[in-house]
């Protein structure tokens, strides 16, 4: 019973596209590890894939190559998808059911019975916000609520996996907020949850770790400080500051910037580093703080995707 | 069997929240009550009454008709009738169930259920069955009840032009689930299945087509496709046939009942299948 939640091996998809057979490789070669309790966030910019994976997990998509277990259980046997929740990007549920319907509809097909939903539904939609949109017929719901809507959609019967496409797309601040706590409240149960999204700030501020897909790959892969430090600048504390001692630090071989009271400096290693601090306490200056500077996820996410869009920003065109 | 009762339940309500089992039933019920208004003018009811004062036979102009002959008419005729209605009406109200699940957005909702995709198309398909079959029970349901007040005669034969129409629906609907997992479109599959209603119901006449070929393949076309396709216009003769009993039933054409049955049976069930197999190989 060891199985991992969501487990991917060399997951290739070419999408043909139009009669003249023209292919547009979507996934190539993808591996993917969610473990229980983790939150795991996939970034990656326009048309890199995020969805086409989540797709193949759920079986909507076959994969050209590869192969896709949840729990263990093959992707294409549909028994995988008991214990797994999903809320799709941009999800269309019937307009004509109310709130309350469409969450024994959907909780029903995953295969709760009757008093369990009964006891299940009053709670979950007060817990996205929409008890008191209950009886409304979802044609009438905004954005924000349709998507709330979704979520406790994919909440409904319980789920031990939880794949998000886009999951606060259109939600307000406070909402994206709540749902920010709601998601995390279900990793601390031990739920294996995959976020894609764009939102950079939220995924750093509830991801355990990340994943960003660039044309098909991955381009890089750990937790949030991973991926965030940048082990060779650091920022340095100490007094007094002047030039000679900026002057005596350049003779190690760092970079040194004076940046707002304090000192930035680039080290090849620590033994630079420490030759650093040697010429500091040299000159009878205090040392204050020494930290390694971390980068935002944006600024990784930005150098990552750099690269690639340098003939043109956006979705690479179909080949 | 919880899912895909769910699923059912799920086309049954759309039904009733588009209108097109409201206005299916309500047109019906239109029916339904025109002809008890009908049945009980003052003339009818004149007639009626002579024909049970004076055996079972009723006056019509000079001639007397046996009443019970005359009930039989009428229902035959009308399951000619409600042959070719409730054929398009049924297929106007279920064509969609298809393109509308395939809809991007929507059938995400469903294939991230636990329910296999075979099992859930053909828990659609049953749905519009049981939409069809609903109606029909309702229409001729009624005019029976209301026939046999009226007359006293009962004729269980009146059911079984209902069995016939849904079978013929049953065959079509498979084709409009075929047409709509390739399209995604309820505009092409309705259109699509009643062309293939049509040219049926004109191949019907094959030998004098296929004589009137100069090629040879083309007239062996005509006969393949004859013996492809629905017999749409026999299973009409048949379910009037059925309803009158044998005595206007002189054969269809070079046809014996089983081969009408038995080859539309073949083409709904071989266009269902292949539904079910494009269905569950798509990607979405
Ligand atoms: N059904 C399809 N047919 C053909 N190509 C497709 C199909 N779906 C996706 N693609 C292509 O696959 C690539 C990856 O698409 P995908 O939707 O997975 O991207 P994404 O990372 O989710 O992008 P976004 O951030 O815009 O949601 C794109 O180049 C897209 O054009
Ligand atoms: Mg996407």
């Amino acid at each position: 019973m060891s199985a991992l939640p969501i487990e991917a091996r060399g997951l290739r998809k070419a999408y043909r596209s139009g009669l003249k057979g023209r292919t547009v490789l979507a996934l190539d070669g993808l591996d993917l590890d969610v473990r229980p309790g983790e939150m795991f966030g996939l970034l990656g910019p326009n048309g890199a894939g995020k969805t086409t994976t989540v797709k193949i997990l759920l079986g909507l998509t076959r994969a050209t190559s590869g192969e896709a277990r949840l729990f263990g259980i093959p992707v294409g046997n549909p028994e995988s998808r008991r214990r797994v929740g999903y809320l799709p990007e941009g999800h269309r549920f019937p307009g004509y059911l109310t709130a309350r319907e469409t969450l024994a509809i959907f909780g029903r097909m995953s295969g709760v019975d009757g008093p369990a939903l009964r006891s299940r539904i009053e709670p979950l939609l007060d817990r996205v916000g929409l008890a008191s949109w209950r009886d409304v017929r979802v044609k009438k719901f905004s954005k924000g609520m349709t998507q709330r809507l979704g979520l406790a959609a994919a909440l409904v019967h319980d789920p031990q996996v939880l794949l998000l496409d886009e999951p606060t797309d259109g939600v307000d601040p406070v909402g994206r907020r709540e749902i920010r706590d709601l998601l995390r409240e279900e990793a601390d149960r031990g739920r294996a949850i995959l976020v894609n999204s764009h939102l950079l700030s939220e995924i750093e501020r509830t991801c355990d770790r990340v994943a960003v897909l660039r044309a098909g790959r991955i381009a890089a892969q750990g937790t949030i400080a991973e991926l965030t430090a940048q082990t060779t600048r650091y920022r340095m504390a100490v007094s007094p500051i002047d030039d000679a001692l900026l002057a005596s630090l350049r003779e190690t071989g760092s970079e040194v910037t004076r940046v707002n009271g304090h000192l930035e400096l680039s080290a090849r290693d620590l033994v630079q580093l420490n030759a650093a601090v040697d010429r500091v306490r040299a000159r009878g200056a205090l040392l204050e703080e020494l930290s390694p500077l971390r980068a935002s996820l944006e600024d990784v996410f930005v150098d990552l995707i750099a690269p690639a869009s340098v003939a043109g920003a956006g979705p690479k065109e179909p080949s | 069997m919880r899912a895909l009762a769910a699923s059912v339940e799920e086309v049954f309500r759309e039904a009733a929240a588009r209108w097109t089992l409201v206005a299916y039933f309500t047109l019906s019920t239109i029916f339904i009550l025109l002809f008890a208004t009908a049945v009980n003018l003052d003339i009818v009811n004149g007639a009626l009454a002579g024909a049970k004062l004076f055996g079972q036979s009723v006056e019509i102009g000079r001639s007397s008709v046996d009443i019970d002959r005359l009930v039989l008419g009428f229902e035959s005729g009308f399951s000619g009738f409600l042959y070719l209605v409730g054929t398009f009406l049924a297929l106007f109200a279920t064509a969609h169930l298809v393109p509308r699940l395939q809809e991007k957005g929507t059938i995400d909702l469903y294939l991230s259920r636990p329910v296999g995709r075979v099992p859930l198309l053909l828990s659609r398909y049953t749905a519009g069955l049981l939409l069809a079959a609903a109606n029909l029970l309702y229409l001729i349901g009624s005019l029976w009840l209301i026939i046999v007040w009226k007359t006293h005669v009962v004729h269980g034969r009146f059911f079984l032009a209902g069995l016939s129409i849904l079978f013929t629906i049953a065959t079509l609907l498979a084709f409009a689930f075929l047409v709509g997992v390739v399209t995604s479109s309820t505009g092409v599959s309705l259109m699509a299945t009643y062309a293939i209603f049509f040219f049926s119901a004109i191949l019907a006449a094959h030998s004098r087509i296929s004589a009137a070929l100069s090629k040879d393949w083309a007239a062996k076309l005509v006969e393949a496709l004859y013996w492809i396709f629905p017999k749409t216009a026999q299973l009409g003769r048949a379910t009037v046939a059925h309803v009158a009993g044998d005595q206007a039933f002189r054969g269809i054409g070079d046809m014996n009942l089983l081969a009408v049955y038995g080859s539309t049976a073949i083409f709904g069930i071989a266009t269902l299948m292949l539904a079910c197999w494009l269905f569950s190989r798509k990607d979405f």
